[in-house]
């Protein structure tokens, strides 16, 4: 009987090693879709923004030029800004920007500026009909001029004890220092995304070998990783449904919303955050109430399943010294509980999404990959939480303590950019705040983050569950001796 | 005896280390483990214990409390390693260690029924097939829409029995559990246990009543302090053992 259920499964291994090939040539390719510009582009880290003026350069008028020469890294130049300063008093005439090649004399922007509409530190934008590709590192000028009445003209604004490597200002081609309050900005290449479909080949060129190996491993009859995996999947499948089940109808029983409380929760929690927040502290961020839903969703999420997982282990012990059942099946059924719940809180997020005018992007799909992220995260701090609390029974006492922290260390209810530089790095060590911030920016923001970024959340993700296994695996022998 | 060996015990020793007093705190772990004071005591529960059960045979162990017993068949259904040799088990165990293991009391019995047939390692569709025989052979009637908190002991007995018991195993492990509700029910778990007995099943069986190890099982051992007593034919060990 056990040979007939080998062979059953040998059938199904070739098949699913094509579904899996299958699967992750489809994500590539639906990721191509939904990543979009920000697959190639990234906003360049060499943009340049204006420093805080103390003064004009000179009143403008006609025949007055201004030229400010300077270099950038940025690969693909979008755009530039100028600052204008009016005297307090209403202008005329024309002011016109460029952005000249200084070796060549090309002109690459040109952009005309009505002086009545300026008022004290009125920016005025330049934008290239397309991005320019090939400044990088060649020294340009952006050339000033206007043609208007002495008395009635602009200027634009300067530090006059402004300097930057490689940057000269010139008041009619004579240099005088100071620095010209200016911004350039661009985007950068992106190189896995320029070499996007070579990536996905070589990732796929991979696990086809890998996959290969596992069946000529499996035809040999060595079990390898996969097997084991399937094998363990297809035997432990029913019980894990049955204590996911009981999980979700045990949490509920007896109280009259039940599985309400699910969607209720995270949405009064989010009220109150938001009307204290909001109204009390004043907090200054786009879309607040999808701001913080998707902070409360995620921490929420991330409390509940560490915690539950925390316990999993010695809530269970009647079970485990009974009956032998593979171990991992116990935290791994808690995070998944956890999963649901967090799915039933999507509805409202989805709901407060619509009802604040958040337009759904393609990019919304992809909050998906971070959400698989945390709960990966989850699933591998879960298993090292509770092996822990296996020897050491105090961590059901500091782990509350320890949650608290990194609740205050998430910018859940506060924007990231009121923590001091100093502290920043607590920010980046930070693996909620990766996940979460990503979330808002395909949902909030509506854009793609860069590739990078998705490779770095992977890699977090799969680090904790690499710790978190081992961790298990290692002690899982003597859990029954401690119970 | 050209039959398949279904359980291979070779050479098992099980030691625990007992600390004096539990330790569970980091804390208390380090202050002790630093002033020296961190003290195992070792407790061998089996010393090299070799015994080999073939399909189809029903073995019994015996002996007096602490003699090793449920911890050998902990090793045996997986729950624990041993700690020196090696145990083989070819075919799929059902443990009947305690019943009623992972029963929820806050689900119905019918809930409790898939609940415990999962832990216990039945797949869905045999479950949904033998719902039915469970809940008649239970006796537990409209009782099994019920939560089990609502049931009396008994009635908690019979479901876990009724729900043990309905599988065709190719290891059956069981450890005192035929004295289960009354007397009728008594009388007709028994007779399903020889049933299974009967169809081929490996059965390893501890009881303390030694007239039922004499009827049932084929060989047995005794186990004493965690050594081999003696092991052999199961009414020459237990005339042995009623002796002693």
């Amino acid at each position: 009987m056990v040979k007939k259920e080998k062979e059953e499964i040998k059938i199904h291994l070739v098949r699913i090693s094509l579904v899996i090939l299958a699967v992750v040539a489809a994500l590539c390719v639906g990721f191509h879709f939904l990543a979009g510009d920000q697959l190639f582009y990234r906003d360049s880290r060499s943009n340049i923004a204006m420093v805080q003026p103390d003064g004009g350069v000179a009143e403008l008028s006609a025949g007055v030029v201004v030229d400010q020469i300077f270099t950038t890294e940025i690969e693909r130049v979008e755009s530039i800004t100028i600052y204008w300063g009016a005297y307090y008093r209403i202008n005329y005439g024309t002011v016109n920007v460029q952005l000249i090649r200084l070796d060549t004399g090309e002109i690459y922007m040109n952009g005309s500026f009505d002086a009545s509409q300026f008022g004290e530190g009125t920016p005025t934008t330049v934008t290239a009909p397309e991005p320019i590709e090939n400044l990088y590192g060649v020294p340009v000028y952006i050339h000033i001029t206007a043609d208007s009445a002495p008395g009635s003209s602009a200027t634009p604004l300067y530090l006059s004890t402004g300097a930057r490597e490689g940057c000269t200002l010139y008041l009619n081609s004579q240099p005088i220092p100071g620095l010209l309050s200016f911004d350039v900005n661009g985007t950068d290449n992106i190189w896995i995304g320029q070499h996007y479909w070579l990536f996905v080949a070589v990732t796929l060129a991979v696990i086809a070998v890998f996959l290969l190996i596992e069946n000529i491993l499996y035809i040999k009859g060595r079990h390898s990783y996969l097997v084991n995996a399937i094998l363990a999947m297809k035997k432990y499948r029913f019980l894990i449904d049955q204590l996911v089940a009981r999980d979700f109808k045990t949490k509920y029983k007896r109280s009259i919303l039940g599985v309400f409380w699910s969607f209720l929760n995270p949405l009064l929690m989010m009220l109150v955050q938001y009307f204290v927040f909001s109204s009390i502290f004043q907090m200054d961020v786009a879309n607040f109430p999808v701001y913080l839903l998707v902070g409360t969703v995620c921490f929420n999420f991330f409390s509940e399943s560490s915690s539950m997982c925390l316990t999993s282990i010695i809530g269970n012990s009647g079970l485990l010294t009974k009956v032998y059942v593979p171990k991992y099946i116990y935290p791994l059924t808690r995070t998944i509980s956890s999963v649901i719940n967090m799915l039933i809180s999507f509805i409202p997020l989805v709901l407060v999404c619509l009802f604040t005018g958040v337009h759904f992007e393609k990019s919304a799909v992809l909050s998906l990959f971070f959400f698989a992220c945390l709960t990966v995260f989850c699933f591998g701090l879960g298993m090292f939480l509770s092996a822990l609390m296996v020897f050491f029974r105090d961590m059901q006492f500091l782990w509350g303590v320890l949650t608290m922290v990194w609740m205050y260390a998430t910018p859940i209810f506060y924007p990231e950019k009121i923590i001091p530089e100093q502290f920043r790095f607590v920010l980046d060590i930070n693996p909620l705040f990766h996940f979460i911030k990503n979330v808002r920016i395909c949902l909030i923001d509506g854009i793609s983050p860069e590739p990078l970024v998705y490779i770095q959340c992977l890699l977090i993700a799969l680090a904790m569950l690499v710790v978190g296994s081992v961790v298990f695996k290692k002690t899982q022998d003597k859990f029954v001796l401690y119970l | 005896m050209s039959r398949k060996v279904m359980i291979e015990v070779d050479n098992v020793s099980m030691t625990f280390k007992m600390n004096t007093d539990k330790i569970m705190s980091l804390k208390e772990y380090v202050t002790k483990g630093l002033s020296g004071k961190l003290k195992f005591d070792k407790f061998t529960a089996l010393t090299d214990v070799s015994f080999q059960v073939r399909k189809g045979e029903t073995f019994g162990l015996i002996g007096c409390n602490g003699a090793g017993k449920s911890t050998m068949l902990k090793l045996i259904s997986g729950i624990m390693k041993p700690t020196k040799g090696t145990i083989r088990c070819n075919g799929s165990i059902v443990p009947m260690l305690e019943l009623g293991s992972g029963f929820d009391f806050d689900l119905t019995g019918r809930e409790n029924i898939f609940l415990n047939g999962a832990i216990l390692g039945y797949s869905k569709k045999y479950l949904t097939e033998k719902y039915d025989e469970i809940v008649d052979f239970s006796e537990l009637g409209e009782f099994i829409n019920y939560p089990i908190r609502t049931y009396s002991s008994g009635m908690l007995a019979r479901l876990a029995f009724s729900v043990a018991s309905v599988v065709e195993p190719e290891i059956l492990i069981v450890d005192e559990i035929l004295s289960v509700g009354d007397a009728a029910f008594q009388k007709k778990s028994r007779a399903r246990m020889m049933k299974m007995m009967g169809s081929g099943t490996t059965v390893l069986f501890v009881s303390h009543d030694i007239n039922q190890i004499r009827e049932m099982c084929g060989r047995c051992i005794w186990l004493d302090h965690g050594h081999t007593k003696m092991i052999g034919d199961a009414s020459e060990v237990c005339s042995c053992y009623v002796r002693s």
